[in-house]
């Protein structure tokens, strides 16, 4: 009885950091939502992201500026962004909505 | 003399009794021994479980006073959208909607009915089946073998036709594509219908 009840609670549960919107790892757009950031130094892997004009428009992180706008995870230190792969460390980066200003965020 | 008044009076009274609940009413609450039956209602999944519109036909066989074998092919129709993704680990994870995806399933069920009050009847119903689960937009296949338990009440409208409302809760294993492998499956369908005496 009991090993069902966890079958339905693992079932009903399932979680990831992260998602094809903002995260997943990808070759081409077709394994993500919006937009694949292609396997390079930049992205190990591949990351799906999401075209972006603020912060307000990204379901996680930060929009900065780079490649036109897209959204990245917000980091404070190296060991935030392993999750992500090897190859991922923590940078400054131009927020997109206000130039001016950093923010620390997860890249290659 | 007042109570042997009161004695030949009791026979007429059970008499009356009979009468109110006439022979007309007694054949159309009884349970049909073999029955038709089509129901639509919704399905409720999520991540690899399909949900949507659900639409079943059921056959229905009397195996005992109590107990009527339910067969039950039904069908699941969802949204699409693509919910699969490889995480940072370049493991295969679906998240896919309450309502997504598609299915059809093979059931054989068994009711048992219970006293009811008129002409509603409230049943218990269990069961296996097997099932197909497919979500087109991930290129995603899977093979299911779920177990049911609800329950219902049926009402006979007349002899021929009864309308029927059903909730059950189904859990069991699947095997996918796409390297996704073992996955279980959970959800929950609630249906209304109606069911036709075969003769």
């Amino acid at each position: 009885m009991r090993a069902w009840i966890l079958l339905a609670f693992i079932a009903a549960c399932g979680g990831s950091d992260v998602s094809r919107a903002v995260g997943a790892r990808c070759d081409d757009i077709d394994d993500c939502d919006d937009r694949c950031l292609g396997p390079s130094n930049d992205y190990p892997d591949g990351f799906c992201t999401v075209d972006c004009s603020d912060s307000g428009d990204c379901p996680d992180g930060d929009c900065v500026e780079r490649d036109g706008g897209v959204c990245l995870f917000r980091c404070s230190g190296d060991n935030e962004c392993k999750f992500l792969g090897p190859g991922w460390t923590c940078h400054e980066e131009a927020l997109r909505a206000n130039p001016m200003q950093k923010v620390m965020v997860c890249r290659g | 003399m007042s109570r042997l008044i009161l004695l030949a009076l009791l026979p007429s009274l059970a008499f009356a009794d009979e009468a109110v609940d006439g022979p007309e009413d007694e054949a159309a609450d009884a349970l049909p021994d073999q029955s038709l039956g089509a129901s639509v209602g919704v399905t409720g999944g999520g991540n690899v479980t399909p949900g949507g519109l659900h639409v079943a036909g059921h056959y229905l066989y009397q195996l005992s006073e109590q107990d009527w074998f339910d067969g039950t092919i039904g069908f699941t129709f969802g949204s699409g959208g693509a919910g699969c993704f490889r995480d940072r680990m370049d493991d295969v994870v679906c998240d896919h909607d309450i309502g997504a995806g598609r299915g059809v399933e093979v059931t054989a069920a068994v009711r048992r009915y219970f006293a009811g009050q008129g002409k509603f009847r409230p049943f218990a119903r269990a069961g296996v089946g097997v099932a197909i689960v497919r979500y087109g937009d991930d290129d995603l296949t899977g093979l299911a073998i779920p177990l049911h338990a609800g329950g219902g009440v049926r009402g006979a409208v007349s002899e021929q036709i009864a309308i029927v409302a059903m909730a059950q809760l189904f859990l069991g294993p699947a095997l996918f594509g796409r390297g996704l492998g073992s996955e279980p499956q959970a959800g929950i369908t609630v249906t209304a219908g109606a069911e036709f005496r075969l003769p």
